[in-house]
């Protein structure tokens, strides 16, 4: 119990440190242990794709069975969604799908630090793809995208509010991408490391200590269960993307 | 061909008996494929976690498209009110129309699966 103080902090996992201190005109730019995580995925990623592809087999390996799956499954899900015009927009979706992917995944390893638990960075990423979708829309449709917020069919009494709603629902989109990426990996991790918590706090309380299994056990499913959020939540962003970009290629609903 | 031409008006007739059956066959064709992309997008929604990690999905897409409707009207209206200093009257304003996009997001994600199976049918 002594132990308490310093023991178990949930959070201290998602803290981001210096690893090289660089300032430019007084803005902070170092390079933290975030940076070096993104540093690490891009590699993964490389060398997954270029190694990968660079047999060209036609009996696959692994890793270009690896690579050609990665690409199968993020094509069909564009083509599924919006349609054989969205291929112009694969590599992005492709991209996006690969970074958020690795970072998911690679953030379950013990000692890692997880991307995409910081919500700057999803961010980022959402507003990346709604800023693609409008310049794309306004770019290709000029003033006919904004029909995207004007409803057919509807009484002139009621248009206002229902275009209101509309602008209102499509600001929504970058806001409810971003944090539903971030709140599932952090309520996550934050999750295994209060049950670990449990499992130390427990061995070191005398006859209560039988009960530690308990907990540890937990920690094995809940891992298999973060990992399926993990692949389940690039999926979703990966999707979600692309049903954003059938907007703009086709904003006529 | 060439020794058909010089039948008189027989062969325009079979000619347009092959086109309609060649429209025919393309009409299946365009068909099948639009059957085998179907059959293929199911199956790889059904690859991405099975059955439960698609509820789940689906869940949280729900909650937070929705949290996200209310949160942003809620912003919109504050920031309103602190402009033109008529609080709280916008702030009302744009919660309600907020939680309308919120029910308005949830119901898109509801409706959307029913329908291509609807477009299929007629």
């Amino acid at each position: 119990m002594a132990a308490e103080g310093n023991a178990i902090d949930p959070i201290h996992q998602f803290e981001i440190h210096p690893i090289v201190n660089f300032s430019i005109g007084g803005t902070d730019i170092s390079f933290t242990n975030s940076s070096l995580f993104m540093v690490v995925i891009l590699a993964l990623i490389s060398i997954v794709m270029l190694w990968g592809t660079s047999s060209k087999a036609l009996v696959p390996g692994r890793l270009q069975s690896a690579a050609e799956m990665a690409y199968e499954f993020v094509a069909s899900t564009v083509r599924g969604t919006a349609g054989e015009g969205g291929m112009k927009f694969f590599p992005f979706v492709f991209s996006l799908f690969m970074f958020v992917f690795f970072s998911n995944v690679i953030g379950l390893i013990p000692y890692t630090f997880t991307v995409t638990s910081q919500i700057i960075v999803t961010f980022a990423l959402a507003a990346l793809v709604i800023l693609t979708v409008l310049v794309y829309g306004f770019y290709k449709h000029g003033a006919h995208f904004l029909h995207l917020f004007v409803p057919s069919g509807v009484s002139p009494f009621l248009l206002p509010f229902l275009v209101l709603i509309e602008v209102i629902s499509f600001v929504s989109r970058p806001i409810s991408l971003s944090v539903r990426l971030f709140a599932n990996m952090l309520a996550g991790h934050i999750t295994l490391k209060v049950f670990a918590g449990f499992v130390t706090l427990l061995l070191g309380a005398g006859a209560w200590s039988a009960l530690a299994p308990l907990p540890l056990a937990a920690i094995v499913l809940l891992t298999a269960f973060e990992l399926l959020v993990a692949v389940l939540q690039a999926y979703v962003f990966a999707i979600l993307t692309c049903v954003y970009l059938n907007d703009a290629i086709h904003p006529g609903h | 061909m060439s020794k058909h031409a010089s039948d008189g008006d027989g062969p325009s007739d079979e000619d347009r008996e092959l086109r309609a059956r060649l429209d025919k066959l393309s009409g299946a064709l365009a068909e099948q494929r639009l059957d085998a992309r179907e059959r293929q997008m199911q199956e790889t929604a059904a690859d991405a976690g099975g059955e439960t990690g698609r509820a789940l999905s689906l869940g949280f897409r729900v909650l937070s498209e929705f949290v996200a409707g209310v949160v942003v009207g809620f912003l919109i209206g504050w920031q309103l009110d602190a402009w033109l200093s008529t609080s709280p009257l916008f702030l009302i304003v744009f919660l309600a129309l907020g939680t309308a996009a919120g029910f308005w997001n949830v119901y898109r994600i509801a409706a959307r699966p029913t329908t291509p199976g609807r477009k299929n049918k007629s």
